[in-house]
C-alpha cells in the first residue's frame, strides 16, 4: 500500500516537474515570423521548397553575403505540390520559399496561402520580370517571382533527321506527318515522343497541340470549346489518338510521363519531341546525361499553315503567409533573380531565367543554346488562360488526366472523353 | 502486488490500486486520443462541410450532401467496383495458392528450408519496390513481358498490358498477390502444423484417403487460420495503392477506392469529398473487419 502511495507521490511530482518544463520551453519561444522590411536577417535559416536542384556552391554564395543560411530541399513536382497542398490547408509551416506554379495561381492566390510580392520584394525586381510575371498575377498582385521561363517548344535529333533526309524541322502537321513517315522509312521505329500518362506532364501536349492549331480550350467566360468535333481540342485529342493507332509513337507512351518521353530522345530512340521546355537543350547536348550529345536542336511548333501557337508555363518563388523569415526570404528571391546567379544556376540546372536582363545577358554572350528559335517562338508564346489560371484548375486537370489518358489508350472515344470533361469543367465553373 | 480484501484499508488499497492503473494506462490513452480520435473526428468534420470558398462556395455544413455526391459521381463509383475486384480476385487467389503452398510445404523435403526462405522474399519487399519491378516487366516498349512473347512469336507487335480494362486489374492483382501470397502461405502452415498427426493417424484407420483427409480433417481444423488469412488478405487488397500507382499511375482504367482518394484530396485539394471517401472506405472496411472477427470466433469456440 505504501508502495501504490510513493508510486502515486512519484507520478504526480514527475507530472508536475514535466508541465513546468513545458511552460517554461514555450514562454522562451520566439514566436515571431518576421516579416517587418526592418528585420535583421543576419543568422536566420531559410527553407526553400523546389523541384530542382540548386548546386552547394551557388546557396554558400548566398549565404557569405546574407548571412543567411539556407535549407534546400528538393522534392519531385507532384510531391512538391501535395505538400505545399497539405501544409497550406493546414496552415502550417512548410517552407519560407516555396515553389509556385503557373496552375497555382487561382487556387493559391484564392485560398490567400501565399504572401503577395509587392512590398516584400524589390521592386526593381519585379520590374525585371514583368513580361514572365503575368501568370502569376491575380487580382492586380503578383504572387510570384519567375525563375524558370518554361514554354514549350519542340526539339529534334538533327542526325536522324538527316539520315531520313529532312532539311528543316516541319512547319505544319501536314509536313509532320511526311517526316515522320520519311523517318519510320529510315529506320526510326517510333519517331515522335509524346507523353500521354494519366498526370500533368501526360495533359500538357493536348494543351499545346490545341493552341497550336490554331484554337483555345476555354473562351472568355470559361466555357469549354473542346467538345465540339470541329474543335481545336478535339482534332488535337483525335490527333493524339491517331499517333498511337498509326505507330507514331510508341505503345508505351500511354503510360509515359515527360520525363520518360525526354529520356527515350535523349537515349535516340525517338527522333522530336513535340513539346519540351527550352531548359532541355542544355541537358540532350550535355555527354554526360545524354546519347545525342551535339545532335539536338530546337524547332518551332508546327500549326496549321505555319508555325503554331504554344503557352508558357512558367514556374516562379512564392512566400507561404506561413513563412517564418519573410524578409529572408524575399532577399533569397531578389538573390535568385540577380542575372548572374538566374545564368549560373541556368547553366547548372537548366532553369531558363525570366529576367530581362539575364535574357539579354545570355543572348548577347552567345550563351543561349538554341537562341534563334528560341526568339522566333516567343511571339507565339501566350499563357494558357489569359486571366491566370482559374480556382478550378486542378480540378480540370485531374478530370483532365484521367480521360484524356483513357481516350489515347481506347478505352472510349475521343468525343466520349471530351464531352465528359467539358461536362465536369462546366460543373467547376459554375 | 497483493492486497487484502476486507475491511476498509483493503478498500482504500484496492482504490488506489485503481487508481494507479488508470493513471498509468492514461498517457497511452491520451496518446491515442491524440494520434487517432483527434485527427478522426477532425476529418469527420471536415467530411460534413462544403468545400469552402476554393470551390464557389461558403465555408459551412452541408450534412451528408459530400456523402451522396461522392457516391453518385461515376469516378468514385468505377473506383468503388475496382476495388470489389481487386478484393475478391486476391482474396480467391490468395486462399487457393495459399493453401497449395501451405500443404506442399507442411511436408517434410530436402531444401525446405531454403524454398522456405525464399517463399518470404516478395512479401520482404516494400510494394513500391515489388512495383517498380513488376513494371520492368510489364513495360510495353522494353518489357521483359513483351520482349519474350515477341521472340517467341506469340505477338507480334509490343502490348500494352496495362491498357485494358479487366486485363490490367488482372494484372495489377497477380502483383499484388506475388507480394501477399507468402504471409498468407505461412499463416495456413502455422495452421496446419498445428493439427496432431493422430488425427490423421485416426483416419486413416477409418479408411480416409489424401482427399477425404484433406476434405474432413484439414479444412474444418484449419479453418482460424483460414480466417486470419482471409481477414489479412482483405484488408490488404482494400488498401492497395502502391503496386497500382506504380504501375499505371491514376489512370482511371485501374483506379482503386484510395487512389481516388489520394487524387481527390491531395492532387486537386477537395478535401471534403475526399475525407468523405475516406470515410465510406473506412466504413465498409470495418464491416468487413467486424464480419471476420465474427468467422474468427465461431471458427475458434
Amino acid at each position: 500500500m505504501l508502495g501504490t502511495r510513493r508510486v502515486l507521490i512519484g507520478l504526480a511530482t514527475a507530472a508536475l516537474t514535466l508541465a513546468a518544463a513545458c511552460g517554461g520551453s514555450d514562454s522562451g519561444s520566439s514566436g515571431g515570423t518576421g516579416g517587418a522590411s526592418s528585420e535583421s536577417i543576419r543568422g536566420q535559416t531559410i527553407t526553400v521548397l523546389v523541384p530542382y536542384a540548386m548546386p552547394q556552391s551557388l546557396l554558400a554564395k548566398f549565404t557569405a553575403e546574407t548571412g543567411v543560411k539556407v535549407n534546400y530541399v528538393r522534392t519531385g513536382w507532384d510531391a512538391t505540390h501535395n505538400k505545399l497542398l497539405v501544409a497550406n490547408q493546414a496552415k502550417s509551416y512548410i517552407a519560407d520559399v516555396a515553389e509556385f506554379d503557373w496552375s497555382f495561381t487561382g487556387q493559391f492566390a484564392g485560398a490567400q496561402w501565399v504572401e503577395p510580392l509587392d512590398g516584400l520584394v524589390d521592386a526593381k525586381t519585379l520590374a525585371d520580370l514583368k513580361s514572365t510575371d503575368a501568370a502569376f498575377i491575380s487580382g492586380g498582385k503578383t504572387y510570384a517571382a519567375c525563375y524558370s521561363n518554361d514554354f514549350r517548344v519542340s526539339m529534334y535529333n538533327t542526325k536522324m533527321f538527316a539520315k531520313a533526309g529532312i532539311t528543316e524541322f516541319p512547319r505544319t502537321f501536314d509536313e509532320l506527318a511526311a517526316d515522320v513517315q520519311k523517318l519510320k522509312a529510315a529506320g526510326v521505329q517510333y519517331p515522335l515522343s509524346i507523353p500521354m500518362a494519366a498526370t500533368e506532364g501526360g495533359v500538357t501536349p493536348w494543351y499545346l497541340l490545341t493552341l497550336a492549331m490554331g484554337g483555345q480550350l476555354f473562351d472568355d467566360q470559361l466555357a469549354p470549346t473542346f467538345s465540339d468535333s470541329s474543335s481545336a481540342g478535339y482534332q488535337a485529342l483525335q490527333w493524339e489518338a491517331d499517333a498511337v493507332s498509326n505507330g507514331w509513337v510508341s505503345p508505351g507512351s500511354v503510360a509515359m510521363d515527360d520525363a520518360v518521353a525526354f529520356d527515350k530522345f535523349t537515349a535516340g530512340e525517338t527522333a522530336i519531341v513535340l513539346a519540351t521546355g527550352p531548359g532541355n537543350m542544355a541537358t540532350a547536348n550535355d555527354k554526360s546525361q545524354s546519347n545525342i550529345a551535339g545532335d539536338a536542336a530546337l524547332g518551332l511548333v508546327p500549326g496549321v499553315d505555319g508555325p503554331g501557337a504554344s503557352f508558357g508555363l512558367p514556374e516562379g518563388l512564392s512566400i507561404p503567409v506561413t513563412a517564418k523569415h519573410k524578409a529572408a526570404a524575399a532577399a533569397f528571391i531578389e538573390w535568385w533573380e540577380r542575372p548572374e546567379n538566374a545564368i549560373a544556376i541556368y547553366k547548372t540546372q537548366g532553369s531558363l531565367p525570366c529576367g530581362a536582363s539575364a535574357i539579354k545577358q545570355l543572348a548577347d554572350s552567345g550563351e543561349l543554346q538554341g537562341g534563334d528559335v528560341l526568339n522566333a517562338e516567343l511571339p507565339h508564346v501566350s499563357p494558357l488562360f489569359s486571366a491566370g489560371a482559374p480556382i478550378w484548375y486542378s480540378q480540370f486537370s485531374s478530370d483532365a488526366q484521367g480521360l484524356l489518358n483513357a481516350a489515347v489508350k481506347g478505352q472510349m472515344s475521343v468525343g466520349d472523353a471530351l464531352d465528359q470533361l467539358a461536362s465536369k469543367a462546366e460543373s467547376h465553373n459554375q | 502486488m497483493r492486497f487484502r480484501r476486507s475491511g476498509g484499508g483493503g478498500d482504500r488499497a484496492a482504490r488506489e490500486t485503481q487508481i494507479l492503473g488508470w493513471i498509468l494506462v492514461a498517457p497511452a490513452m491520451l496518446l491515442v486520443a491524440a494520434l487517432v480520435l483527434y485527427p478522426l473526428t477532425q476529418g469527420f468534420k471536415q467530411s460534413i462541410r462544403s468545400g469552402g470558398f476554393l470551390f464557389g462556395e461558403l465555408p459551412g455544413y452541408v450534412g451528408s450532401r459530400n456523402y451522396r455526391d461522392v457516391l453518385s459521381d461515376q469516378t468514385s463509383r468505377d473506383a468503388m467496383r475496382h476495388t470489389v475486384e481487386y478484393v475478391l480476385l486476391a482474396v480467391s487467389l490468395e486462399l487457393v495458392l495459399g493453401i497449395a503452398v501451405a500443404v506442399t510445404l507442411h511436408r517434410v523435403f530436402r531444401g525446405r528450408g531454403i524454398v522456405l526462405a525464399i517463399l518470404i522474399l516478395p512479401w520482404a519487399l516494400p510494394s513500391v519496390v515489388s512495383g517498380v519491378l513488376w513494371r520492368r516487366v510489364f513495360d510495353p516498349d522494353n518489357g521483359l513481358l513483351n520482349s519474350v512473347l515477341l521472340n517467341l512469336h506469340v505477338i507480334s507487335e509490343p502490348h500494352v498490358w496495362l491498357a485494358s480494362g479487366r486485363g490490367a486489374i488482372v494484372y495489377i492483382t497477380l502483383v499484388h498477390v506475388w507480394g501477399v501470397l507468402p504471409l498468407v502461405s505461412l499463416v495456413l502452415l502455422a495452421g496446419l502444423q498445428s493439427i496432431p498427426d493422430e488425427v490423421y493417424s485416426a483416419s486413416a484407420v477409418d479408411g480416409a484417403g489424401p482427399w477425404r483427409q484433406f476434405r474432413y480433417v484439414t479444412l474444418p481444423l484449419l479453418r482460424p487460420s483460414i480466417a486470419i488469412a482471409l481477414t489479412v488478405g482483405t484488408l490488404l487488397a482494400i488498401s492497395i495503392f502502391d503496386e497500382i500507382y506504380v504501375l499505371n499511375g491514376t489512370a482511371l482504367n485501374t483506379r482503386s477506392i484510395l487512389i481516388q482518394v489520394y487524387n481527390t484530396t491531395f492532387v486537386t485539394a477537395d478535401f471534403a469529398h475526399g475525407t468523405a471517401l475516406a470515410f465510406l472506405l473506412a466504413a465498409a472496411t470495418a464491416i468487413l473487419g467486424g464480419g471476420y472477427a465474427l468467422l474468427l470466433r465461431r471458427a475458434t469456440v
